[in-house]
């Protein structure tokens, strides 16, 4: 069916990115750190055994992986696939990840400034213009992986092309340890036959939407008019009909920007007295107002996040006309968003605070001093 | 209670009082208008606990065609009503209330029966009767709010500045609002006044107020009290709440000196600013610059958005005298000052880039002062 009003794309094909993936990172470090794990089905999680049954895996080794267990898994159902013999429960060590992380970083830097970190296994680099002067994209790919085993004894899975997407899905393609090209002549060819879960932002839900317009691959996808993906999905829609066709233009952003600044707290027992909520909210408010002097940054929009007993939680948000940086103002809008929804019948549980809508404080209108002497 | 009124007349009576009754609140009577029919004639009261209005439709004012058949009282769904008498189809109709608080409104062929309420449900009014008492004309009191009114503050975080302070003794009268970026402040001599007075109004009354006395051309009287205000005009009565606490000390806050002086058409002034926000708007900060060049006596505003582009025009000024200036302000501040000012030639006064400037029309600087804060870029 011909659609009365189509965006045109236009291909870029002159990028060069690169996706680097830790391989099982979280379970690769503790490995590293304790060799006789190596045969084991090393399991990132807490416990259950020693946890009331709860914990969420993390990261699983290859070896876990291959009895069907995943991340986001409940730790309990790994318990059911692995034989306990073989099973390893390893409690998760974020500092030391996070150290580990700085170290692949350290590397990165050596090649390229534009450094996208999505998570502490994986970023994507900008390497179209490099440090090392390198035309060669491929060479540079293998010069990273084998620095990175050098310094960190850990390997990594790299995916080569011209767009963040496409570096992403051939990262996905070979792994552990592999090293993927896709060129701009041979993006349809990969993109034809790719499960249509593995495209950008595709979830359960969006999966069982398109299952049932009998879309399941790229090539099932490349098929469906922009207007009716835009129609059913939105933004959403114009960007999965872009990737079909290989095409995505978002940059590679270095640090990205902090969208918002929060804290909260939560209490045990449950706070009772609206005097006590007043006074943990001028303490929160106190606490975001110093990160955000600390950061430089104002924001225009507050969120109160409050919980009660029975764990419902109920977010409210309010929007200013003056940015908001001082603990006093802060506290001012989350005390009147309480007056306004907070309930005590229940109890709180938990309280925070949050900033949104942040800017870089580049300006202040100065004020007059009506309440000084 | 039954009536037959002139709807046209009735409509523009009843939409004055409208502008008291909130569309949302807490207290849901006050979404009613109260009906008082006695043989005097139809009185009408809204209020929304801040503003309270009441209107007199007398039985001798022929232009409303006013026939009382019986006296009564009720409360009538205010907006909804409004709607409906709106649409009737003849020139009169006519208003019965019959049993269990039913209303019929019957014009020419149509008949629509509403649901009123028990008029004793209705909050009374407060009476001012022993308060001191103030005779101004309409159009001295709208000379007074609507320049002054604009600068009022927005934000609840200060309550007290959310109203326009009035300071009465026998110097004059003192009518001043700041939101603290931006104050304006009108001053009257006023012979033969007794007595001080010290009051705020909320600038959401005084603009209620303005509107109503639009067109009027007579005397209001003013009753004040310590929580309340009546403005008596016509057959009306309006009341607002006073504002509690003390207002600030905004004398000291008016530059007496400047090195920096431009004089320009206020509304010259006010067309290119509103060029230069065009932009200043796109931009997150909101912010135009000015920068004054005594040396080539000139003066040029300039504003710019990163996703946009920018704009720079020269000012067309009457006269500059002083020294070099670059400053940068919020355009809608000076827009909303500009427009109080109309298209009379004003006088702007500098010192530095982070002390407030003042405006003022050049002929009569001593009555009429609007100030604006700068905003620092860094």
């Amino acid at each position: 069916m011909a659609e009365w009003l189509e965006v045109p794309l236009q291909y870029h094909t002159e990028r060069k990115i690169i996706h680097v993936d830790m391989d099982a990172f979280y379970a690769s470090v503790e490995i590293r750190e304790h060799p006789e794990l190596k045969n084991k089905a090393v399991v990132i999680a807490h416990d259950p055994r020693k946890n009331h049954g709860h914990g969420v895996v993390t990261t699983a080794n290859y070896v876990a992986r291959r009895y069907g267990v995943h991340s986001a898994m409940p730790a309990a159902q790994a318990l059911k696939l692995i034989p306990s013999n073989e099973l390893v429960f390893v409690p998760p060590h974020f500092d030391l990840y996070r150290q580990v992380s700085n170290q692949v970083h350290q590397i990165f830097h050596q090649v390229t400034e534009m450094i996208e970190p999505i998570s502490l296994d994986e970023a994507f680099l900008d390497v179209t213009h490099n440090k090392k002067q390198e035309p060669n994209t491929i060479k540079l790919a293998k010069w990273i992986q084998q620095q990175i085993f050098k310094e960190t004894h850990l390997t990594c899975s790299l995916g080569i092309s011209y767009n963040k997407f496409l570096a992403k899905v051939a990262s996905d393609h070979n792994k552990p340890i592999g090293r993927t090209i896709i060129r701009p002549e041979q993006a349809l060819v990969f993109l034809h036959d790719l499960p249509i879960e593995q495209f950008f932002g595709v979830g359960k839900k969006t999966q069982a939407v398109l299952h049932d317009l009998n879309i399941y691959t790229g090539g099932d996808l490349i098929k469906v008019p922009q207007m009716t993906l835009i129609r059913r999905f939105n933004k959403m829609g114009f960007i999965m009909y872009q990737h079909a066709r290989g095409v995505d233009d978002s940059p590679v952003q270095g640090q990205r920007k902090r969208r918002s600044i929060g804290k909260e707290r939560t209490y045990s027992p449950e706070i009772q007295a609206e005097e006590r909520v007043k006074r943990q909210l001028q303490l929160i408010s106190q606490l975001v107002a110093e990160e955000l002097a600390k950061k430089q940054l104002h924001g225009r929009v507050l969120v109160l996040k409050m919980r009660n007993s029975d764990f419902v939680t109920t977010t409210k948000r309010q929007s200013v006309d003056q940015y908001l940086n001082e603990a006093e103002q802060i506290f001012k809008i989350a005390w009147q968003l309480w007056q306004t929804y907070g309930d005590l019948a229940d109890g709180i549980r938990l309280l925070g605070v949050t900033v949104t809508d942040l800017y870089p404080q580049s300006f202040e209108n100065i004020d007059l001093p009506l309440f000084e002497q | 209670m039954k009536f037959t009124i002139d709807r046209l007349n009735f409509i523009r009576q009843f939409n004055n009082v409208l502008r008291a009754v909130p569309s949302k609140t807490a207290i849901q009577i006050l979404t009613g208008i109260k009906f008082d029919l006695t043989e005097a004639g139809l009185k009408l009261t809204g209020s929304d606990a801040d503003i309270s209005i009441e209107t007199m439709l007398p039985v001798t004012d022929e232009a409303l065609k006013l026939q009382i058949e019986s006296t009564g009282s009720i409360i009538i769904t205010a907006r909804f009503f409004s709607e409906i008498v709106k649409k009737l189809p003849e020139e009169t109709f006519t208003f019965e209330v019959k049993d269990n608080l039913q209303v019929t409104l019957t014009s020419g062929k149509s008949e629509f029966t509403v649901i009123g309420f028990d008029a004793n449900s209705y909050p009374h009014l407060p009476e001012v009767s022993d308060a001191s008492q103030l005779e101004f004309s309409a159009d001295l009191l709208r000379g007074l709010i609507n320049p002054t009114v604009l600068a009022v503050s927005a934000q609840e975080s200060r309550p007290i500045l959310t109203g326009v302070h009035f300071l009465i003794n026998a110097d004059g009268l003192l009518a001043v609002a700041t939101d603290s970026h931006r104050l304006a402040q009108r001053k009257l001599d006023l012979p033969n006044v007794e007595g001080n007075y010290d009051f705020v109004i909320p600038g959401k009354s005084l603009t209620e107020l303005a509107r109503m006395l639009a067109d009027y051309q007579d005397d209001v009287q003013l009753k004040i009290t310590d929580n309340q205000v009546l403005f008596t005009f016509g057959q009306t009565q309006f009341y607002s709440r006073l504002l509690e606490g003390n207002y600030p000390d905004t004398t000291r806050l008016i530059p007496t000196d400047s090195t920096t002086t431009i004089q320009i058409d206020a509304s010259t002034l006010l067309a290119s600013v509103e060029r230069a926000s065009l932009l200043s708007h796109e931009s997150r900060n909101n912010v135009v610059r000015l920068q004054v060049n005594p040396a080539e006596n000139m003066a040029t505003l300039s504003s710019n958005s990163p996703d946009v582009g920018n704009v720079e025009e020269e000012l067309s000024l009457s006269s500059l005298v002083g020294n070099e200036l670059d400053i940068s302000f919020n355009p809608d501040y000076l827009k909303d000052a500009l427009r109080a000012f109309g298209s009379t030639e004003i006088k702007l006064s500098f010192t530095t880039n982070l002390r407030p400037f003042t405006l003022v029309p050049s002929e009569d600087a001593e009555h009429y002062i609007q100030l604006i804060t700068p905003v620092r870029t860094f």
